[in-house]
């Protein structure tokens, strides 16, 4: 770690010797570690220490931006001048207004949720321990298991000319593990900023109490079938929403279904979402990469669409102010929710279930991506658990499917909200309940 | 830089490992994108470190660092063995390397124009005279891209290869997006998703002559709104090289990777169906499909000198007259399976330890015309351009869509269709393949972001191929 007193340092002397009319610096990296594991041992064990260096300097409305690697006055010399010459070439950029400014106002937050030393401090052999867990646990019950342990440290740094400074160091950590029969395969996976909290016990139950019920599946036709969807699956059927829907810029570029409907009920009125990059229920960001402190969004309360999220970029252009949702720029994916949540409803898992008369349990989906955007219809397919529930209990294990299915049908669907939710993170924090739909629909199959 | 890596290769040593190899690499990257007139991004990186792998205890470890000096590269190696004596904490038997022939070497790669030589306000105006062009009624989102990158490797190991490697790559693509309220229709060129890729010079923009196909994007992606819908129902197919390229990329490159194969992914991409006891024995095509992975093709995005483990790039092949013969190895899973080494292995930049990655997956040309393919169909689609893509995670049950097609029959296009889909199960579609058309439509496709392992690396990789017939397939799931 560089440390905060030395990286403002730094930052606020390059920005002070930059000759551009605005200037920003922003610092992201430390120290990532990844155990991996499949065929019941550690095949691949990697560490990293890098950072990433990102200049924009604005002349006039002329935008220039370098990227370097590593941390020194040198380097960071380097990409100042690599940005001036970029800017120099630029063409005008219209939309542009500014930099950000800095925050009115700032919400209460306490940093310390951020960082962990029991995350910081899990060493080679921390990690290896958790992984031999999880394989011994797995060789016993005959399995064969395959999975992750990793942790970072990081250090997110920015500062302005127009006096934006932000600093602030966190952790992060996640294990997983698919255990695998030969016909059958059980996933399950946690994430949290303090790895001693991350309950691996847990893990191996599910993964295995998975793949073991899954075995001998069989096959069924595909059609319109009520499912329970878990967080996983909720997660990665509704991820392609963050980029192609609740975002200024899906706005204006014609992609988001939220167009024209801002103040209408389009999703089901038990649907309500948000992004709230201070909420203890997601692993938190307390700014984006602009230094914009993060402000809670509300997309649809009870069905009804209310807003999008904004970096600078889209929000001074119609003249309001950032939500504190920039990814590091330039980026096309900017603005993009970082902390998505779906709010819970009452139920249990296992009640949900039993409300089932004739229906599929989904665990994940996977390799899912977008068939017809404007009207968010994603296919994909599922792993790693399905099942077929009849009268309320689950009953036997199914070969894997595809679906097709518009989210916007499917989140007029919904007709059970689970009380629990799960942080799913991969980069971003989607924290969402087991969702309960009628009339999902299933378009293919696959031979096992 | 020769300081460097001995520090690091004796002090592995020292350490205890029993192998151990040092790549630096730097790399500096050149990208512009444009938006609707005005330039979106014009952004320059910079990077350069060191990564080091060690066999120690019969484990594998990896450390990296962006500090490039003597002491920092003793460090980092004794790192990567504390990390491999974890590793061995769950051993089942010790890693072994297969045999390979150690080479010391300088490969220099040659372009007609060096891509950093030319000013980037040349470059800019091409994109947005571009941009001006596809500026049409309907047209509501223009975007153009281009992307210029110039590498220098070194790589050694404690068996004594040293081998320093150029690479210089240049992509570039345009696209238009129209909608009239209700949906959206997107046309790009050459390619989707950032155009095409090669390791070439600025000479691969110029040949694009995107000003002169700019018009025609603007107004595919306008008449797409209100062209009709994909019939859906049993027929036959000709997919155009672009799209055909991403289907042997799922299909056939991703199920070939030997790490896949024997579980080493399964935690996050998957395996595969073509498991062992098929090589040699399974009918994954019709007997005219062959396909290889080639390294060795001049200019292609998938193509090197030397892969990350020091193996020669090398020409082999996958499927042969239909029969799966081949996989893409590591030397590690090369003598699992007692194959030889192909070459595959690469990892994205300096702190990532390499992983089997596919290098030019082509499927080798056939005889046939384009008119001719098309010729042979009675009632189908000719369909081209990916915009959508999803395989399971064994890479049989797959579904596309392109973003255009247009309908065959007696044997002749006829109208432009909108939405085109397709799926099938991987070696049922292969099988029904009748006619591959011949070289002169052959081109290699550059594909710049392959994601695969963990952490994820993002690879170039690219595809041979020249449009080809499919028999009765599964199209139009969509609505
Ligand atoms: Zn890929």
């Amino acid at each position: 770690m560089i440390g905060k007193d030395k990286i403002i340092e730094i930052l606020k002397k390059a920005v002070s010797r930059s000759k551009a009319d605005q200037t920003e610096i922003l610092v992201m990296g430390g120290k990532s570690y990844l155990t991996g594991f499949a065929n019941n041992y550690i095949h691949r064990n990697v560490g990293n220490e890098d950072y990433t260096i990102n200049i924009r300097l604005a002349f006039g409305k002329r935008i220039g931006s370098a990227t370097v690697h590593g941390f020194s006055e040198e380097i960071i010399e380097k990409a100042l001048k690599d940005a001036e010459l970029i800017a120099e070439n630029q063409k005008e950029n219209p939309d542009f207004v500014s930099f950000a400014k800095p925050s009115k106002e700032v919400r209460q937050f306490d940093e310390k949720a951020l960082y962990s030393e029991n995350t910081a401090n899990c060493d080679a052999e921390c990690r290896a321990k958790i992984a031999k867990e999880v394989v011994d646990a797995s060789k016993k019950l005959g399995l064969n298991s395959s999975g992750t342990v990793e942790t970072e440290t990081g250090e997110i740094a920015i500062v302005n000319s127009l006096g934006v400074e932000k600093y602030c160091v966190r952790t992060v950590a996640s294990i997983k593990n698919i255990a695998m029969a030969t016909d059958s395969s059980g996933y399950s996976k946690s994430t949290a900023v303090d790895i001693t909290k991350i309950n691996v016990e847990e893990i191996i139950k599910e993964s295995t109490d998975l793949a073991l019920s899954g075995r001998a599946p069989i096959s069924i036709e595909p059609g319109k079938y009520e499912v329970i969807l878990t967080p996983y699956a909720v997660a990665e059927f509704i991820s392609h929403i963050l980029y192609l829907s609740l975002n200024a810029r899906a706005v204006n570029e014609g992609s988001s279904f939220l167009i024209g409907n801002f103040g209408k009920r389009i999703l089901g009125d038990n649907i309500t979402m948000y992004d709230d990059g201070l909420s203890e229920e997601t692993i938190p960001l307390p700014f984006d990469f602009e230094g914009v402190d993060k402000k809670r969004v509300v997309f649809f309360e009870n069905g009804v669409a209310k807003d999008v999220v904004y970096d600078t970029l889209t929000a001074y252009k119609e003249g309001r102010e950032s939500t504190g949702h920039s990814l590091p720029q330039p980026s096309p994916y900017s603005p993009y929710p970082m902390n998505f949540v779906i709010e819970g409803g009452n139920s249990s898992p296992e009640e949900m279930i039993s409300n089932v008369k004739r229906g599929l349990f989904v665990q994940r989906f996977w390799y899912t991506n977008p068939m017809d955007p404007k009207n968010a219809v994603i296919t994909g397919m599922t792993r790693d658990g399905l099942f077929l529930i009849e009268n309320g209990k689950i009953t036997k294990p199914v070969m894997n499917m595809r679906f097709t299915e518009s989210v916007i049908s499917a989140l007029n669907n919904v007709i059970e909200l689970s009380k629990t939710k799960k942080i799913i993170y991969d980069m971003a924090s989607v924290t969402v309940p087991y969702l309960r739909v009628k009339d999902f629909t299933f378009t293919g199959k696959t031979e096992f | 830089m020769r300081d460097i890596i001995e520090s690091a290769l004796l002090s592995a040593k020292r350490a205890g490992a029993t192998y151990a190899d040092v790549r630096i690499l730097e790399r500096e990257v050149e990208e512009i994108s444009t938006k609707n007139g005005s330039v979106d991004a014009l952004k320059r990186s910079f990077t350069k470190g060191l990564g080091v792998r060690v066999i120690a205890n019969g484990a594998w470890g990896f450390a990296s660092s962006f500090r490039l000096t003597t002491d920092e590269a003793e460090k980092v190696a004794e790192e990567a063995v504390l990390i491999a004596k974890a590793s061995s904490l769950t051993k089942i038997e010790d890693v072994s390397l297969a045999e390979v022939e150690i080479f010391q070497d300088t490969v220099h790669q040659k372009v007609e124009i060096d891509p950093f030589s030319v000013p980037i306000s040349e470059k800019i105006s091409v994109l947005l005279e571009s941009d001006k062009i596809m500026n049409i009624p309907g047209v509501i989102v223009r975007k153009g891209n281009m992307y210029f990158s110039k590498e220098w490797k070194t790589f050694a190991s404690t068996e004594g290869a040293y081998i320093e490697q150029e690479r210089i790559v240049s992509g570039a693509g345009i696209s238009a997006i129209a909608t009239n309220g209700k949906e959206l229709q997107i046309r790009s060129y050459p390619s989707s998703f950032g155009g095409d890729y090669q390791r070439k010079g600025f000479e691969l923009v110029k040949s694009a002559d995107f000003l002169k196909n700019a018009e025609r994007v603007a107004k595919e992606a306008v008449a797409l709104l209100s062209a009709k819908p994909c019939p859906s129902g049993i027929m036959d197919i000709v997919l155009g090289g672009s799209q055909l390229a991403l289907q042997v990329h799922e299909s056939a490159g991703h199920p070939t990777e030997l790490d896949r194969v024997l579980g080493e992914e399964a935690s996050f991409a998957g395996m595969s169906f073509l498991m062992p006891d098929k090589l040699g024995k399974f009918r994954y095509g019709s007997d005219i499909v062959n396909i290889t992975a080639d390294a060795t093709i001049s200019e292609a995005l998938g193509g090197f000198a030397y892969d990350d483990e020091g193996v020669k790039a090398k020409r082999i092949y996958l499927v042969k007259n239909g029969i799966f013969v081949g996989y893409l190895n590591s030397r590690e899973t090369a003598k699992k399976l007692k194959l030889e080494p192909m070459g595959a292995m690469r990892a994205q930049s300096w702190n990532f330890m390499p992983i089997i990655r596919m290098t030019s997956i082509n499927l080798e040309p056939g005889d046939k015309t384009l008119d001719e393919l098309i010729a042979g169909v009675d009632r189908g689609i000719y369909m081209d351009t990916n915009k959508s893509w999803s395989i399971d995670q064994n890479r049989l049950n797959f579904q596309f869509g392109t973003e255009i097609g247009w309908e065959i029959k007696n044997g002749k296009i006829q109208d432009m269709v909108k939405n085109p889909t397709y799926t099938g199960i991987t070696y049922e579609f292969w099988r029904s393949c009748d006619g591959i058309a011949n070289k002169d439509f052959w081109h290699v496709w550059g594909v710049p972001n392959c994601g695969k392992g963990e952490p994820q690396q993002v690879m170039q990789v690219s595809h041979g191929v020249s449009p080809a017939r499919f028999r009765n397939v599964k199209v139009g799931v969509l609505r």
